[in-house]
């Protein structure tokens, strides 16, 4: 079922607010960090996973979510987490490693944790497909509804715990989907050197669930499949599989220098910027007016920057609290 | 003609090890994520891609399990593979593999089946990676028996100890520390860059070194430990106290009669070590002196080690929770205050 | 027998944007006989690390040392050796 024009906005929307805060979030990291580059400088240190032109994949899938359903996500999880609605001021301050943020500054950018809104993430790949059948276990013993979205790359369909996964949810008929965010690299090497079949969604047969493609890195694309696969999951009908076509416009993690990407790649991925594409398209089809957009750009500014003062003007937790929450 | 002056990084050393290697022996060859054109994200692959090509240097899907289980079964059947784990933070999802199989498979064969792999792994933090990406899990690797284990401090024994693990034909696990590679994008120790031979050369695997020599107590340390307990003991000498400074190198098998020579000398121990505290390397070291001989010590032997805590992200809750010179100082006049 | 006194040169196109690089690691000390082509030191610029060979066969004068800013066309070093 394709989405409704509110359904667009909302999606269009939360692609503004998570581009915008990526984008923030760049300029912030290199803070501290020129001329030198030295990735341990600086109001954000360590690793920084920006997820630039991969925003339709979350927006697409998260439009069907609701607070109590369950997503898992990697270390490139701001835009999954902007759209699942996690708290943009305690995940800022998160990232800043504040006493503010989601886990007062122990988790940081890949260890985003918010129970409110049932949404976590980790850095090791693979790792979030287990816990997100293990929630639709739970919801399927407990009678509860909510379904479970992992959301991992097309590198992680390699990993054992892949696999491992989508058979256990199907043997079990569990209401979890699981999204594949194919940005076609992992790291320096590209999926067609390291994937024996062209297309994930094959692999779904395997396990006896429906897989679908999705080309083209369009959320209303993205959309039609997801709620074909979120609504068979709250049916009781199992689980599925999503393979989208995706694309990451940044390194693979900031400090990349991307010498592995073919010439004119970067260059050719910039003028299909499925953000400016769709905002062509809803001022075309008139689901969105010129005036609202500028309304949506100023409410995203608003919104990130906040956060972002939010997150600078908090304090830092006292170093010896490092020691708290090893156990509940 | 004597050998020319000149330094590398830690991760060329490795390299340059690993293709004199591949250059002798044919059956060596290299598999793991990104070390093919990447030349690998710590830079210790780098020019063996272009030398070797994709036959003997293998980009791998991100399937641990499999290339690590690859590994023993090449091993086993003749082959050299150099492997490596990216992050030591992941081995979790391939260590059946390593500690049930390649680690115990020459045992389980009465010796008729060797598995000669070297896996190499980078460990440590300091820049805010995270609790999955800053681990050293020197303990987890060095307790479980059949593999041995060695963590170079700097360029020299880095090249030394790679050729040595790779003519090993036991299991080799290598863990090198980030903070000790010359990246240029995270912050090096300097004094792990130093003079490397250009020819081939082994340092032995299973010899602890003492990189400075004191008489009043000694410090134990491995990786980026020994830099920080190196700055300790200039620290000491302004206050009068000289340290003798080990390098253990090797974790298995572990040099105990070093470490404990030098105890008989001093009569103190500090173990300097930045993986968790409890039931690791530092239990270990303070273990085999006292057992040995408990009257050789005239304080209760310090340790100097991460607490028993995931690695937080903040900057200032993970420095405060490293190992460095202001508490191995403080952990050595302790040691020495009676 | 004279000798020519030659520049270690950071190329003035070596990297694109208008920011400085740092001198990552020196592999040489000063003083060190070095050979031409001998791999002297590593920048980095933009997240990218450049080597910087030597130009000529002779003695090692460091100019700049490790962890020193750099900019395009600054002399890092000399080789005095001799004459081309």
């Amino acid at each position: 079922m394709n989405p409704t024009p509110e359904q667009k906005q909302w999606m269009y929307r939360h692609m503004l607010v998570s581009r915008l805060f990526e984008e923030t979030i760049e300029k912030i990291y290199l803070e501290g960090k020129t001329p030198v580059f030295n990735m341990a400088n600086g109001p954000i240190p360590g690793e920084m996973h920006l997820s630039n032109g991969q925003e339709p994949c979350a927006v697409g899938v998260c439009a069907h979510l609701n607070k109590e359903d369950v997503v898992t996500a990697t270390h490139r999880p701001h835009h999954q987490a902007i759209a699942k609605g996690v708290d943009l001021k305690r995940m800022a301050a998160e990232i800043f490693g504040k006493e503010t943020g989601l886990s007062g500054g122990r988790g940081g950018h890949m260890h985003l944790f918010d129970a409110d809104v049932n949404f976590s993430c980790s850095g090791i790949v693979g790792q979030g497909l287990g816990p997100a059948v293990g929630a639709a276990l739970s919801r399927k013993m407990q009678n509860k509804a909510g379904v479970a979205v992992s959301f991992f790359g097309e590198g992680a369909a390699n990993q054992g715990a892949f696999h491992e996964s989508l058979n256990l949810a199907a043997v079990w008929k569990l209401p979890v989907i699981f999204v594949i965010e194919d940005n076609a690299w992992g790291i320096s090497v590209a999926k067609e050197t390291a994937t024996a079949v062209d297309r994930n969604a094959v692999r779904a047969a395997a396990y006896d669930m429906p897989g679908v493609y999705v080309p083209g890195n369009d959320p209303d694309a993205i959309f039609v499949a997801a709620g074909e696969a979120i609504s068979r999951a709250r049916a009781g009908e199992g689980p599925s599989l999503l393979d989208i076509e995706t694309y990451r416009l940044a390194g693979h993690f900031m400090g990349d220098a991307e010498a592995y990407r073919p010439e004119g790649e970067k260059e050719d991925l910039l003028r299909k910027d499925p953000i400016l594409v769709y905002e062509k398209a809803l001022l075309a089809s008139g689901d969105l007016s010129e005036s609202d957009n500028s309304d949506l750009k100023e409410h995203a500014k608003r919104e990130v920057d906040e956060a972002i003062q939010f997150a600078r003007e908090s304090q830092f937790a006292s170093p010896a609290s490092a020691l708290d929450h090893v156990f509940a | 003609m004597p050998t020319k002056d000149r330094k590398l990084t830690v991760a060329r050393a490795m390299a340059e090890a690993i293709s004199q290697e591949m250059r002798l022996d044919e059956r060596v060859f290299v598999m793991g994520e990104d070390v093919g054109p990447l030349g690998g994200v710590f830079g210790n692959t780098r020019g063996l891609f272009e030398e070797f090509g994709a036959e003997r240097v293998r980009d791998t899907p991100i399937s641990e399990t499999a290339f690590m289980g690859a590994a023993v079964g090449a091993a086993a059947d003749g082959m050299r593979p150099i492997v490596e784990l990216m992050f030591v933070d992941f081995f979790g999802v391939c260590f059946d593999a390593i500690y049930n199989l390649m680690a115990k498979n020459t045992y389980f064969s009465g010796g008729n089946v060797n598995v000669p792999a070297v896996i190499m792994t980078s460990t440590g933090g300091g820049y805010s990676d995270g609790g999955q990406h800053s681990q050293c899990l020197y303990g987890t690797f060095a307790h479980l028996p059949g593999m041995k284990v060695v963590v170079p401090s700097n360029a020299f024994d880095a090249k030394g100890m790679m050729t040595a693990a790779i003519r090993d034909d036991s299991p080799v696990i290598y863990m090198f520390h980030k903070g000790l590679q010359g990246m240029g994008w995270l912050g090096t120790e300097a004094g792990a860059t130093v003079n490397v031979p250009e020819e081939e050369y082994t340092v032995n695997i299973g010899k602890a070194a003492t990189v400075s020599e004191g008489e009043d107590v000694t410090i134990v340390s491995l990786g980026m430990g020994v830099h920080h307990s190196l700055r300790a003991a200039a620290l000491l000498y302004e206050q009068g106290v000289s340290a003798d400074v080990i390098d253990l190198r090797t974790l298995v098998p572990l040099d105990r009669d070093h470490i404990f020579n030098s105890v008989k000398k001093t009569g103190r121990l500090v173990v300097v070590d930045e993986d968790y505290q409890s039931y690791g390397v530092s239990g270990e070291i303070i273990a085999s002196v006292v057992e040995r001989d408990i009257s050789i010590l005239r304080a209760p032997p310090q340790r100097v080690a991460y607490p028993d805590i995931p690695i937080p992200f903040a900057h200032h809750m993970e420095q405060w929770a490293l190992p460095n010179a202001e508490k191995i100082v403080r952990a050595c006049l302790r040691a020495t205050s009676n | 027998m004279s000798s020519a006194v030659h520049q270690v040169t950071i190329p003035i196109d070596l990297w694109e944007e208008e920011v400085e690089a740092v001198i990552t690691t020196w592999f040489v000390s000063d003083a060190a006989e070095v050979d031409k082509g001998d791999l002297l030191a590593e920048i980095m610029a933009e997240k990218i690390q450049f080597e910087i060979v030597a130009p000529a066969t002779g003695t090692l004068v460091i100019v700049k040392h490790q962890d020193q800013l750099i900019d395009k066309g600054d002399v890092i070093a000399t080789i005095t050796g001799a004459p081309d």
